[in-house]
């Protein structure tokens, strides 16, 4: 191995670079420039320097061209470790993407003094995922996904003030580990069966082979892992405390961002290196193997999550269950197991990521101003402040799958993709049941907009003051939504053409 | 005679293990973690992993059981009252671990397993050197997770001023 | 030389024990002092597997191990500096105490 260039590693990997370059200086510039300054001046600046760094690796992402798949020195060091096609990239602009918003619904609150961290620990943690996005090995699977997972613990353990705010860390860390330590275990027998760590040589050693227990094993332990990171019943205990307790930005990327690069390398590694180890989750034709192990998840997200979002009386507790039922549904697109598989789960869980971003940001605002996120400070808003009484309008109703918003079009995609699938339409009861399901979530979506609408608010009914930033903020996110629920060929179409170019590779 | 070795050492390693989690005084727990770990570090000599082993000791044994011996005096732990079992828990918990032990020990049984033992030894400079070849992404990788683990424990554990 | 399957039974047994530790201790250390354990398993059954596998040239096990105990390590730190932020608010690590979050 002589003569390995650095400098073409550094290129491949250069929007991570550019990231995690970006973390360094609004840390360096944070403690040793700003420390005097007023906060909301220590924010902007971070936040422009945070915005810069995401808005160049964007740039790189959609200017330069894939690299063919030539063997340079530094592409076959890297060989069969860091992925980077069309599909990859899409990927990575759509987190890049919602690290921005993150970054611009963090405006308004403000829970810390540590701007400086704040801001790099949103960065790092970006990277974290744009590696488990490129990862072709399950040592990158394994680092980057830890990599990920410690900046979530510390970002939602960030407001000290708070009390909750370290309970949920604690919990989230706790579940955290010891599904981290079952991926691990996991990986090591998948390692050992296969005798190799590349999702590749793990699919030609694997899927000649008779699936025997222990193989089985490794597989259910690697779901555990993932179904924790995608907070899939019955891993999902962490979630609603989580997403509770933690700063409302923080819960808004856990529920994006991790959402969207933990699902692409989940379906990743379960269609390409388990391959053939699929099994049959058919209605009573069910056989051993990854896929009724995730039907049975799915069902269960699907079942609990709806069920128990009835229930809450926080708005974002029950967007941590409503993000559970949502994971359920996303599954089905890793259920169908195929190329229309695979674009539908990208489309739904990229959609979900910025429609939820949005909801967490009006929920920041309100939060923010009334003091809680009970379901019932959210009274009257659509008299206090009608723009964000509307933004939430579309969020909800696009959670809920209502046309035109997006998230009716990702359901109808994902279910036509999941009826298609596998022989005589063996997913059928899966989809039937979801489509059940997501009439029950119409109830408690509409919930919250009877709230916003119906109710008139309590007390104080004084127009809540929102900065033009976040108004302008919202009405994009909300726009988003409704223009990728109209048009969904604008995103469809690129991720069609992306999947089909990397699976000729 | 690696064979009794392995018996001994394996040995070892659960019944402290287990002495970790039945132990009452949490720094008990940890001293029994410490001699856990140091026998684990014997059963990888076993296999040849001598530079592993090594490892074990230092960072495990060493660095981090350090760590937590600090936070738990730190903190002043007592032992633990009198605990009031949860039975739910304690029922769920045991049945998911005898099940968890019962799949592993059929699964292992019956899967045919490579059995060829290798002549090959852990060397220090070959490990070096893919470390910053085959491995260099991974290795960076980590270099940004302990950043972040410093932020991180720096930030959660000073004490705000105001 | 001990068969393979010795070794794999022994660090499922470990992980066994290790997940018993961390679902039923009460003191939140101790759970993460369970999942020490567990790791430690995982990191056993990847050196066995490299040991006994037909191409140990490639050192892929050990490599891994390599990582999974810098990880497990920051993870350590990071799990402690939660543990002593949650005592600063609760004065007490009880995890049966913590419960200010409920549905």
């Amino acid at each position: 191995m002589s003569g390995i260039s650095y400098s073409e590693i550094l290129k491949l990997v250069a929007p991570e670079m550019l990231v995690s370059l970006a973390a360094l200086a609004v840390l360096a510039i944070d403690l040793l420039v700003m420390r005097e300054a007023p906060q909301r001046y220590r924010f902007w600046t971070g936040a422009a320097f945070a915005g810069l760094g995401c808005g160049l690796a964007i740039a790189w992402l959609l200017a330069m061209n894939p690299p063919p798949h030539s063997m340079s020195a530094g592409l076959s060091l890297l060989q069969g470790t860091y992925a980077d096609d069309v599909l990859v990239r899409l990927v990575k602009v759509a987190l890049l993407v919602m690290t921005l918003f993150t970054l611009a619904i963090s405006m308004e609150s403000n829970f810390t003094d540590h701007i400086g961290e704040y801001l790099a620990l949103i960065l790092l943690a970006t990277v974290g995922m744009m590696f488990l996005v490129s990862s072709e090995n399950l040592l990158m699977v394994f680092i980057s996904l830890e990599l990920t997972s410690l900046s979530l613990y510390i970002l939602t353990a960030f407001n000290k003030r708070n009390v909750e705010s370290a309970e949920a860390a604690l919990k989230y860390f706790l579940f955290g580990g010891m599904s981290a330590a079952f991926t691990l275990f996991g990986l090591s027998l998948v390692y050992g069966l296969a005798g190799s760590i590349q999702f590749s040589e793990i699919y030609s050693k694997l899927h000649a082979a008779k699936i025997d227990t222990l193989l089985l094993a490794a597989i259910v332990m690697t779901v555990i892992g993932f179904g924790f990171k995608i907070a899939a019943v019955p891993f999902h205990l962490w979630a609603p405390d989580a997403y509770q307790g933690a700063p409302t930005p923080s819960a808004a990327f856990i529920a994006s961002g991790s959402k969207v690069a933990s699902f692409f390398i989940f379906a990743k590694l379960m269609m390409q290196a388990f391959a053939g180890a699929e099994g049959n989750g058919a209605w009573r034709h069910f056989t051993p193997g990854w896929l009724p192990v995730v039907a049975t998840v799915a069902a269960c997200s699907m079942l609990l999550g709806n069920l128990a979002a009835i229930v809450q009386g926080n708005v974002k507790r029950l967007l941590a269950y409503s993000a559970i039922a949502h994971a359920g549904y996303a599954l089905l697109g890793l259920l169908s197991n195929s190329q229309q598989g695979m674009s539908s789960l990208i489309y739904y869980i990229v959609t979900y990521g910025l429609t939820v971003l949005g909801a967490f940001g009006v929920v920041a605002i309100v939060e923010e101003r009334t003091g809680d996120a009970s379901i019932s400070s959210f009274a009257g808003l659509g008299r206090r402040q009608p723009l964000l009484g509307l933004c939430m309008m579309v969020f909800m109703l696009s959670l809920a799958g209502i046309p035109p918003l997006a998230g009716f079009f990702g359901k109808f995609y994902l279910f036509t993709a999941a009826i298609g699938a596998g022989k005589d339409m063996g997913m059928l009861w899966l989809v039937i049941f979801a489509i059940a399901m997501s009439a029950v979530s119409l109830y408690y979506y509409l919930q919250v907009l009877k709230q916003i609408y119906v109710v008139p608010a309590v007390e104080d009914s004084r127009p809540i003051v929102v900065p033009v930033s976040s108004r302008i903020i919202l009405s994009l996110l909300a726009l988003v939504v409704v223009v990728l629920g109209c048009a969904p060929e604008l995103l469809l179409g690129r991720l069609i053409t992306a999947i089909k170019l990397a699976s000729h590779q | 005679m690696s064979d009794y070795l392995f018996y001994i050492f394996a040995a070892l390693t659960v019944i402290c293990g287990a002495l970790v989690i039945i132990n009452k005084n949490p720094i008990n727990s940890a001293m029994f973690l410490v001699l856990s770990i140091a026998s684990m570090a014997g059963l990888f000599v076993l296999l040849h992993a001598f530079f592993l082993a090594a490892v074990q000791v230092l960072v495990y044994a060493g660095a981090v059981m350090v760590l937590f011996l600090f936070v738990i005096m730190l903190l002043d732990l007592k032992e633990e009252q009198r605990r009031k079992i949860n039975t739910f828990g304690a029922v769920t918990g045991v049945a998911s671990v005898a099940a968890i032990g019962y799949v592993f020990y059929q699964s292992i049984r019956n899967t045919p397993l490579p059995n060829a033992v290798a002549h090959s030894e852990g060397d220090t400079v070959v490990l070096g050197k893919l470390l910053f070849t085959d491995y260099v992404l991974p290795f960076e990788i980590l270099s940004i997770l302990l950043l972040v683990a410093m932020v991180g424990v720096i930030l959660l554990s000073k004490k705000d001023l105001k | 030389m001990v068969p393979l399957y010795y070794y794999l039974i022994f660090s499922a047994l470990l992980f066994s024990v290790g997940l018993a530790g961390a679902l039923t201790r009460r003191n939140a250390i101790l759970v993460l002092i369970g999942i020490e354990l567990m790791l430690n398993a995982a990191n056993l059954n990847f050196i066995a597997f490299w040991r006994y596998s037909p191409d140990p040239e490639a050192l892929t096990g050990m490599m891994f191990v390599i990582f999974s105990i810098a990880v497990a390590a920051a993870e350590a730190a990071v799990g402690l500096a939660l543990i002593i932020a949650i005592y600063r608010h609760y004065r007490t690590v009880d995890l049966t105490k913590v419960d200010s979050l409920k549905g």
